[in-house]
């Protein structure tokens, strides 16, 4: 590059403890320059990331910013120089209305402004992120997750930032709210700003980003034009080697005698009752987007969620079950698509986060047996390929991938022969994503019958061996192998009526 | 020469292990309090004799075993039950009752008293009294179990268990003759010139801790504790925890209350208020051990075991103080200091151990 980036950072070392996180990488953005950064949880993503955005000054190495060099003492440092960052966790107050989450920093104001004052000054930087058609006096909470996104982030450009930096904006996100986010980023781009976007979802690296920062271990790789990468290429350089085909491959299955039949399932969130069965051997795909109500199926089906009636037919029986020990004790396993809320023990040791569900099995009349409990664990971590040393260690100090092999690693100490999984892989680094497909599908090979639903589309499409799809809480239809494309896919879970919403073809890369 | 060289290697790594592992406040905190320690402990005449070790641990043992029940509810994530005293209060009138009642006087038809009766009068009171514990403990944790606030429940769970106790007993002591079936808990010893009340202490102690690590039980404890909603999603529901934690700290309050009264031979209900500790007020001096005990308040963190080390320490601190002529205000600011000591080292120790991927 002939012209100096607008941030450039060399030889940035950080080490936490014994943990180095950083190596001497390098980063470095040019003015309206989009540009990703990508690796494995692990890599040094957040670290990198906080490190520009003021929030970690404990590094050593060299910042440079508008050509001179800076030392951001503080996030707020960083900000008043330009340099915005927008955190996977949202920060906004869900009581207060838009426009006063905007404006909460209180800069740019007066010092006493009307709501209506405020409402009209929200109104152009709510148009920049494509929310130009919400009423800046509604309380924040009663927009969706991804409008929410899209709100912090107009409270970032607010300030008029040079760089905004985004960790991961559309983890939580359904596909559409997704799409606003992308296009966004397009228009901050032709603005002349400068975005650093940080992301596991390859399709989006692809769609928006003109170079690409890879991280590997703590070391920066040269940042690369994203029109001579593809995915392949990208994913190698992530992970230093090969990965192959991420999504295993599929068999054909007999499907023959249903290992649970799922008979007029009213869950609340559902518009109308649900029927439908899943044979050993089989995973099947439950597609649809954010609140399409995949989620309370599987919840209702686990004894997590309410429902209004229906029965499950499982194993001579007709069943419902009220609590989630009822689905345990029939070997029904659930993995809720939130780890940290009801999937982990964060703070107590990966083993005991292993044998939660089992605790009969390793325990005669009241009393653990130690030594079982660290054989079966020690089975079970090998298979989900977590190392059996760490087994003491607490479940919190794993990195995102890790945990959720630990939040589903724990349901094989129970032998389940019917397993829910809802977000099999978010948050999760493409490593350990492929290993996690790669189990799920052992698991079905000898016998288990497994129901995914998924928001991300890639993982819908390539994972199942059939699909039923959602949309807004109705089943819309099912899919076999032959029909499973991502277009097919995408037209029954964003617009099965055809009410012209956004054109499904933009949405497929 | 090798040798040597070996040994220092290692208590090289020991403190280096440390340094390590601890943020500098931590470890210049933890310094501190035991250069206050041994040196009061140095300058305090008759501290470090057999005799005020004794005094140290009986003292903390009634406090001790009412800390190491709660430490259950804590740890299941329970937060605290604010009617400790309260539930003590309403067993030891319970007891004293029982104990001082004409139906209850069992083999003293010919006058003469026999230890066989006098234990039978102690039984039949003792175990209606733990029952009535259980239920009261059963009831709040119910109650918490079903989802209600465990500062609200308890708190009005105490002023139910007072009321109650004040009116059974026309706000009066309640006393009974000596020689009575509870002299051998309340102030007798079995074994030499350790008291049995010490015994009791160290027993409970070392069964709480074998329960908490060893038994499905006490796994369950920590779990719940650690996040209910995984619990829940584990089939392990706090419904059933809260009730059964909740119990084990009513009954050993009223165990509290069963061998205090045993001492004194007499019951009222404000025993527990004005008689216990530094700052005088059982359900305070309960929290208090938990708290400096390093649990956590949030729960799935601690053990009884630190519930324990926490009662001899406060006992410890306490009992230098009195030898040293500190009156009771300078001793309740002693407990304070040393809660929101232990909140802070503990805090930091954990924040420092964890290393994050």
């Amino acid at each position: 590059m002939a012209e100096q980036p607008l941030l450039w950072l060399t030889n940035i070392s950080r080490h936490y403890g014994a943990i180095q996180a950083l190596k001497g990488a390098k980063f470095e953005i040019g003015r309206g320059e989009v540009m990703g950064l990508v690796g494995e949880n692990g890599a040094g993503k957040s670290t990198m990331v906080k490190i520009i955005g003021g929030f970690d000054t404990g590094f050593a190495g060299e910042y440079h910013y508008d050509d001179e060099i800076r030392n951001f003492s503080s996030p707020t440092a960083a900000e008043q120089c330009g340099i915005a960052i927008a955190q996977q966790e949202l920060s906004l107050i869900p009581t207060m209305s838009v426009a006063e989450n905007i404006f909460l920093a209180g800069d740019g104001v007066p010092r006493i402004a009307s709501k209506g004052h405020l409402a009209r000054k929200a109104g152009p930087f709510l148009e920049e992120v494509g929310l130009g058609h919400i009423n800046p006096l509604r309380a924040t909470n009663r927009l969706s997750v991804g409008e929410q996104h899209l709100v912090e982030v107009a409270r970032l450009i607010a300030h008029n930032p040079q760089v905004l930096i985004l960790d991961e904006p559309t983890a939580a996100l359904g596909e559409t709210d997704s799409i606003r986010i992308l296009e966004m980023v397009k228009r901050l781009k032709e603005r002349g700003k400068s975005v650093i976007y940080v992301s596991h979802r390859m399709d989006e690296i692809f769609k928006i980003c003109d170079r690409i920062t890879v991280l590997r271990d703590g070391e920066s790789q040269q940042p690369r034009a994203a029109a001579d990468m593809d995915v392949n290429s990208l994913v190698e350089l992530m992970l230093g080697f090969e990965l192959g085909d991420m999504y295993p491959k599929r068999h054909p299955i007999a499907r023959d005698e249903p290992a649970l039949e799922v008979r007029e399932l009213w869950p609340d969130g559902i518009l109308e009752p649900v029927s439908f069965q899943i044979y050993p051997g089989e995973i099947l795909g439950l597609a649809g987007q954010l609140g399409s109500g995949t989620s309370e199926i599987l919840g209702a089906m686990a004894g997590a969620t309410k429902s209004r009636g229906g029965k499950l037919v499982y194993r001579g029986e007709e069943f419902l079950p009220a609590r989630a020990k009822e689905a345990i004790r029939r070997g029904i396993a659930y993995c809720s698509e939130d780890r940290k809320r009801d999937g982990l023990f964060l703070g107590r040791p990966i083993m005991e986060n292993m044998s939660a569900p089992a605790l009969e099995t390793i325990s005669t009349s009241g009393i653990l047996d130690g030594a079982k409990e660290r054989r079966t664990t020690s089975e079970n971590a090998i298979k989900f390929t977590v190392d059996p040393k760490r087994l003491p260690q607490e479940a919190g100090v794993l990195s995102g991938g890790n945990q959720q092999k630990v939040a589903l690693g724990k349901w094989l100490s129970i032998s389940p022969s019917v397993i829910l999984v809802n977000e099999p892989t978010r948050g999760v680094d493409v490593g350990a994503r492929a290993e996690i497909y790669q189990i799920l599908r052992e698991l079905a090979d000898q016998g288990a019958a497994i129901i995914v639903a998924s928001t991300d589309i890639q993982e819908i499409t390539n994972l199942p061996d059939r699909i039923i799809s959602f949309y807004r809480g109705i089943q819309i239809g099912e899919l076999h192998l032959a029909d499973m494309t991502s277009a097919n896919i995408l037209e029954q879970i964003t617009d099965p009526f055809h009410e012209a919403g956004i054109a499904v073809s933009e949405k497929v890369s | 020469m090798s040798d040597t060289a070996a040994v220092s290697a290692t208590g090289l790594n020991i403190i280096k292990r440390i340094r390590r592992d601890h943020s500098p406040v931590v470890i210049v905190m933890v310094g501190l309090f035991l250069v206050v320690l041994i040196s009061g402990a140095l300058i305090t005449d008759d501290f470090l004799t057999w005799f005020n070790v004794k005094t140290i641990i009986r003292d903390a043992a009634l406090v001790g075993i009412m800390a190491i029940g709660l430490t259950f509810v804590t740890l299941s994530g329970n937060f605290f039950l604010l009617s400790m005293k309260e539930i003590a209060a309403l067993s030891i009138i319970c007891f004293a009752t029982l104990m001082g009642a004409d139906w209850n006087q069992w083999g003293s038809a010919g006058g003469e008293v026999t230890t066989f009766g006098l234990l039978a009068t102690f039984l039949v009171a003792f175990m209606i009294t733990m029952l009535v514990a259980t239920i009261a403990g059963a009831a709040q944790g119910a109650l918490i179990g079903l989802g209600g606030n465990p500062i609200v429940v308890t708190l009005g769970a105490a002023g139910l268990f007072f009321g109650i106790g004040s009116w059974w007993s026309d706000n009066l002591v309640v006393s009974y003759r000596r020689p009575h079936g509870a002299e051998w808990l309340g102030t007798g010893s079995f074994f030499g010139d350790i008291p049995n009340i010490t015994v009791a202490f160290i027993v409970i102690a070392v069964v709480a801790e074998l329960v908490l690590r060893y038994t499905t039980f006490g796994r369950q404890v920590y779990l719940v504790g650690a996040n209910r909603a995984a619990g829940r999603a584990t089939g392990h529901e706090n419904f059933g925890m809260a009730i059964k934690c909740c119990i084990i700290a009513s009954v050993c309050a009223a165990f509290v209350a069963v061998a205090f009264s045993g001492q004194v031979s007499s019951a009222h209900v404000n025993y527990f208020s004005s008689e216990f500790g530094s700052s005088g007020d059982m359900t305070i001096m309960v929290i208090a051990i938990v708290m400096v005990g390093g649990n956590s308040i949030m729960g799935g963190y601690g053990s009884t075991l630190r519930t324990s080390l926490g009662a001899i320490f406060i006992s410890t601190v306490d009992n230098m103080m009195v030898l040293n002529g500190f009156n009771s205000g300078a001793r309740v600011l002693a407990v304070g200091l040393m809660i929101v000591f232990s909140i802070i080292v503990f805090a930091l120790v954990r924040r420092g151990s964890r290393a994050v991927e």
